[in-house]
């Protein structure tokens, strides 16, 4: 393989930063889709019909970027979002037109009464049932995407980037809150809190159960463990300590059990619960925060216990100048190098970046 | 005013409010009385808010209880009975359907003494253009949490003017992402970074 020594240099760089050494370099490591499809002038429509041609321009654009070490997706994510909150979506070429951004369209497909049937089918054939009888799916939907998985890592090898996240995770907070709708699933918190607890628990055996089927297969180096609507930022220490945290530790520490190091994808504000996260342990998993948690707060909390990874803010990538993006990155790269620090965006490089930023983040790194 | 709907307002205590407001109805308690009560809770909720003793979980639970309550009395609280200040109209631009921001804005605005016309989500100009010539309010709010909405608000806005409905009318902005920079570049009046905010400034506004 003529990249073969390229893709070892690039591995050992990111899993010597992931468990808290110092690599030759800082290691960048981008999540991107429909950003790629702009970057490299094909309408979103045509990205996502067929999930091996997403793939391709994925990988096209990451090479045209030049210097990225690894990536965490690979093929594009329009479904994922849908599958993981239980929410119907309008997909560019379906509902919207050839050039717009895929979108969750969060409905009210669960309903109270259904906590007692999570609790007594368990969640597989709970979310199963959903997305087949009230979000009119087939249950297949995601075949295709997973499918393509598997080529679209081997080709990035072949070109010498690493497929570093392998796949994606949550806890049953998330896809509760995305069924029922975020404003009625807070009310539950509060009306019948003993009925959702109840059905998170039961829950977590399935969650579990494909946590790590999904590593025995694909054999990643690192998974998502996504917390996006379950942030500190949303509600209060009580209910997050309740709802959230145990399951999110349980699912982290299960990756851990199967030797993965997961990535904690944490979008919106977690400022206020971050000493929970040393409860994890040490140099086992990366703290990815989405440019809304403040990294220097978090650096006093977490610093020599897991790698950080992030956090240009999207926003700064989209309208932000060349020098602005640059000076932040090597701000970055200086106050949270040179060990235990993973180069990125904070959350997913949007599709609006512009092309000369990612570069000029990216540089930040490679010195180019 | 009721101490003890005050207190289990401000607590979140649901069962307790809607006891309280049933028992005040029994005494024949003017539901303005009753709803003032539940406003001055409600003031508390935000303060707590302010202080982050409570979040976004505890503010869309007080917005339940004040609605659920707001219901036994017969809708009053949201009524022009109970509007002492004037009309507020809101909505989310068109494209976007985020909703829990500004619904918690058109709660709290409601349980200020507001009259309150929430148009809903995904708003076009046209209906924002009706609502100003419909209920003439001195103040309108549009939510908006996605960046590429910007340029939709600019429209909105710059259709307003267009249609001479802008003279005496402040135009509020707000939303996750929106800041001082989107208000100069849509044009409009102000940003509010939340619903306390938005009381502060119509109620300055409205002279009162
Ligand atoms: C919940 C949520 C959703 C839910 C919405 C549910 C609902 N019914 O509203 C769902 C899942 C449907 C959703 C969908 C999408 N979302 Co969304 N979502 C969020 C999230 C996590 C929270 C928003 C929220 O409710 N905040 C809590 C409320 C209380 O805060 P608020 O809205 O800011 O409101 C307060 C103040 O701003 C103010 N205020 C608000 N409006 C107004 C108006 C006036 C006039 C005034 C005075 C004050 C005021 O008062 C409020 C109370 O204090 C944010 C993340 C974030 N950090 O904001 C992303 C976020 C807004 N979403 C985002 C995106 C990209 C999307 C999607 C495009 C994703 C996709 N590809 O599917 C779709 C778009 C769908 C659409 N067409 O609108 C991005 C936007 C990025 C950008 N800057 O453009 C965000 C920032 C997430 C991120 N980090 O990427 N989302």
């Amino acid at each position: 393989m003529p990249n073969q020594e390229l893709f070892n240099t690039r591995v050992n760089r990111i899993m010597t930063a992931a468990t808290l050494g110092k690599p030759d370099q800082i290691p960048v490591v981008l999540t991107a889709d429909a950003f790629c499809a702009k970057h490299m002038g094909v309408k979103l429509a045509d990205f996502i019909k067929d999930y091996n041609f997403g793939a391709e321009i994925m990988l096209k654009s990451f090479l045209d970027l030049g210097g990225v070490d690894g990536v965490q997706c690979l093929v594009p994510a329009a479904m994922e979002i849908n599958n993981s909150w239980l929410s119907r979506y309008k997909l560019p070429g379906r509902e919207l037109g050839d050039d717009e951004l895929w979108q969750v369209n969060e409905l009210e497909v669960m309903h109270p009464e259904d906590y007692d049937d999570v609790i007594k089918k368990g969640y597989n054939r709970f979310c199963n049932d959903i997305v087949i009888q009230r979000l009119g799916g087939t249950g297949a939907e995601m075949e295709p995407m997973l499918s393509a998985a598997p080529a679209a890592a081997q080709n990035a090898i072949e070109a010498g980037i690493v497929p570093f996240v392998g796949g994606v995770s949550t806890i049953p907070y998330e896809t509760f809150c995305g069924g029922r709708t975020m404003a009625k699933f807070m009310q539950d918190l509060f009306k019948i809190p003993d009925k959702v607890q109840e059905a998170m628990d039961a829950s977590m055996p399935d969650i579990i159960g494909d946590a790590k089927g999904m590593v025995a297969m694909a054999k990643p180096l690192s998974v998502w463990v996504g917390g996006w609507r379950t942030a500190s930022q949303f509600l209060s220490r009580k209910l997050w300590e309740r709802f959230v945290w145990p399951y999110f530790k349980m699912l982290t520490e299960a990756f851990i059990d199967e030797g993965v190091i997961p990535t904690l994808h944490l979008d919106a504000d977690w400022e206020r619960d971050l000493n929970y996260l040393l409860e994890l342990p040490k140099g086992k998993f990366i703290f990815s925060p989405d440019g809304a948690t403040d990294m220097y707060k978090a650096k006093e909390i977490l610093d020599g216990h897991a790698c950080f990874m992030g956090d240009v803010p999207p926003a700064m990538l989209a309208l932000g100048t060349v020098d602005g993006v640059y000076n932040y990155s090597r701000k970055l790269i200086s106050d949270f190098g040179p060990s235990g620090y993973i180069l990125s965006q904070g959350c997913c490089i949007p599709p609006n970046a512009k092309v000369e930023n990612v570069k000029a983040m990216i540089a930040a790194a490679t010195g180019k | 005013m009721s101490k003890n709907l005050i207190n289990a307002m401000a607590d979140l205590n649901e069962d307790v409010v809607l006891e309280e407001v049933k028992a005040l109805k029994a005494q024949n308690v003017p539901a303005l009385d009753i709803i003032a009560s539940l406003q001055e809770g409600m003031s508390i909720v935000g303060k707590r808010f302010e202080e982050k003793e409570y979040f976004l979980s505890e503010l869309i639970m007080s917005a339940e209880i004040f609605n659920e309550a707001s219901k036994l009395i017969g809708g009053a609280a949201d009524g022009e009975a109970a509007s002492r200040y004037g009309t507020f109209v809101m909505g989310t631009i068109y494209d976007d359907i985020h909703d829990i921001g500004k619904n918690i804005v058109t709660t709290v605005m409601g349980s200020n003494g507001f009259n309150v016309i929430d148009l809903g989500v995904d708003v076009p100009t046209e209906k924002y253009i009706d609502a100003i010539k419909e209920y003439k309010p001195k103040v309108i709010g549009i939510s908006c949490l996605l960046t590429t909405a910007f340029d939709n608000i600019k429209e909105c806005i710059q259709t307003i003017e267009k249609e001479g409905l802008r003279k005496d009318l402040k135009i509020l902005i707000g939303g996750g992402p929106v800041d001082e920079a989107t208000c100069r570049y849509v044009g409009a009046d102000h940003v509010c970074k939340n619903a306390q905010e938005t009381v502060e400034y119509s109620k300055k506004y409205m002279g009162v």
